[in-house]
């Protein structure tokens, strides 16, 4: 697998562009310009994806990290409002000598990947350097692009057939465990009120809560009349 | 279209930088990994540095994705070798990124109940447990 051309220099703008954003997300003050950096690495990883072939992965990254996940993202910050830590009252890192052991950390997991990736380095090389984008092509059965550059892959169609036929479990799986976070996540996020009026809470918490005067009389006297019928 | 690095390859003109001009005008799989080890790296260094537990969560996400791009990378290399199921790591790709959308909705749940409880997003102060 040897790039060339301008796909080469896709790769580096994009690689560049996904490391840079990267660093941002972890350095950024504003949690919610974390989250905007985020999505520019999710987005150049996705174009890395289109480069390798795997058009329909890229779409769903674009689609599912950035137009579903970080919206999510973006609304959990702005619910908690993290104005102390903007205003640089608050401290951004761990304490230092945390903050150091864990880069350190990484700096290891670093060196440990590149050693590993040099190991096998010759193993990876071919010396053929067609633009990879037509090697996709089986025998030039698939309609060039509208640009004539390349031809179109046939990834997707293969992706679908897969998922189907030897991925149908896991498929299945999957999509019960989306099901299973959808209830979970809404059972978490309930306010002492909803957990009430759904009859779903310790009578010692309602009696704590009542105390502290964020549960009215009333409110619960029409819980209990709501659970009754 | 070697004239596309001329800037570049008259600065590494020297038998020494050969390999690594090679290495840059051709990109193989092993600078897809290189690029899938920094992005891995730089998501631990978020989650074992940060105190906002969003942030954190964010770079979880960063983490994930690493490994989607060595996947698909070494779905691709794969694809070339002729293999007969190449497509596995992108299949697998599809399962992490389900996976990483279900812990993103459960984690921001459980972030809101946190934040309702406790009053802090930050990791250092929900020390409950702590002895």
């Amino acid at each position: 697998m040897v790039l060339s051309g301008w796909e080469s220099v896709f790769f580096w703008v994009f690689a560049l562009a996904a490391l840079v954003a990267g660093m941002l997300t972890v350095m950024a003050r504003n949690a919610v310009h974390s989250a905007l950096f985020l999505i520019s690495a999710l987005v150049s990883v996705a174009a890395l994806f289109v480069l390798l072939g795997a058009e329909f992965i890229a779409g769903v990254q674009i689609l599912v990290y950035v137009g579903g996940v970080m919206v999510l993202f973006l609304f959990v910050i702005m619910l908690v409002n993290v104005s102390a830590e903007e205003r640089g009252r608050e401290e951004l890192f761990n304490p230092p000598a945390q903050t150091t052991a864990a880069v350190c950390f990484a700096a290891l997991i670093v060196f440990g990947f590149f050693y590993a990736i040099n190991k096998s380095a010759g193993q990876f090389a071919r010396t053929e350097e067609r633009p990879a984008a037509l090697r996709t092509a089986r025998g030039g059965q698939l309609p060039p692009s509208a640009t004539g550059v390349a031809a179109i892959s046939e990834d997707t169609q293969r992706v679908g057939s897969s998922l189907y036929r030897y991925g149908a479990l896991p498929f299945e799986i999957a999509s019960v465990l989306l099901l299973v976070a959808i209830v979970g996540s809404v059972l978490l996020a309930r306010t002492p009120k909803q957990e009430l009026s759904a009859d779903d809470i310790d009578p010692e918490v309602v009696e704590e809560l009542s105390a502290a005067g964020e549960l009215t009389p009333a409110e619960i006297e029409a819980a209990a009349h709501a659970a009754e019928v | 279209m070697n004239s596309l690095y001329a800037p570049a390859l008259l600065l590494l003109q020297d038998s020494v930088f050969d390999n690594m001009r090679q290495g840059v005008a051709h990109p193989d799989l092993s600078k897809f990994l290189i690029i899938g080890a920094l992005l891995f790296s730089i998501g631990v260094a978020g989650v074992l540095t940060r105190r906002n537990i969003i942030v954190i969560f964010m770079s979880v996400e960063l983490i994930l994705n690493a490994a989607n791009l060595n996947f698909i990378a070494f779905s691709r290399y794969l694809q070339e070798q002729g293999s007969v199921n190449a497509v596995a790591g992108q299949v697998f790709t599809v399962f992490i990124i389900v996976v990483a959308a279900a812990e993103a909705a459960i984690g921001l749940g459980l972030v809101i109940a946190l934040y309702r409880n406790r009053e802090t997003i930050f990791v250092d102060k929900i020390d409950l447990l702590k002895w």
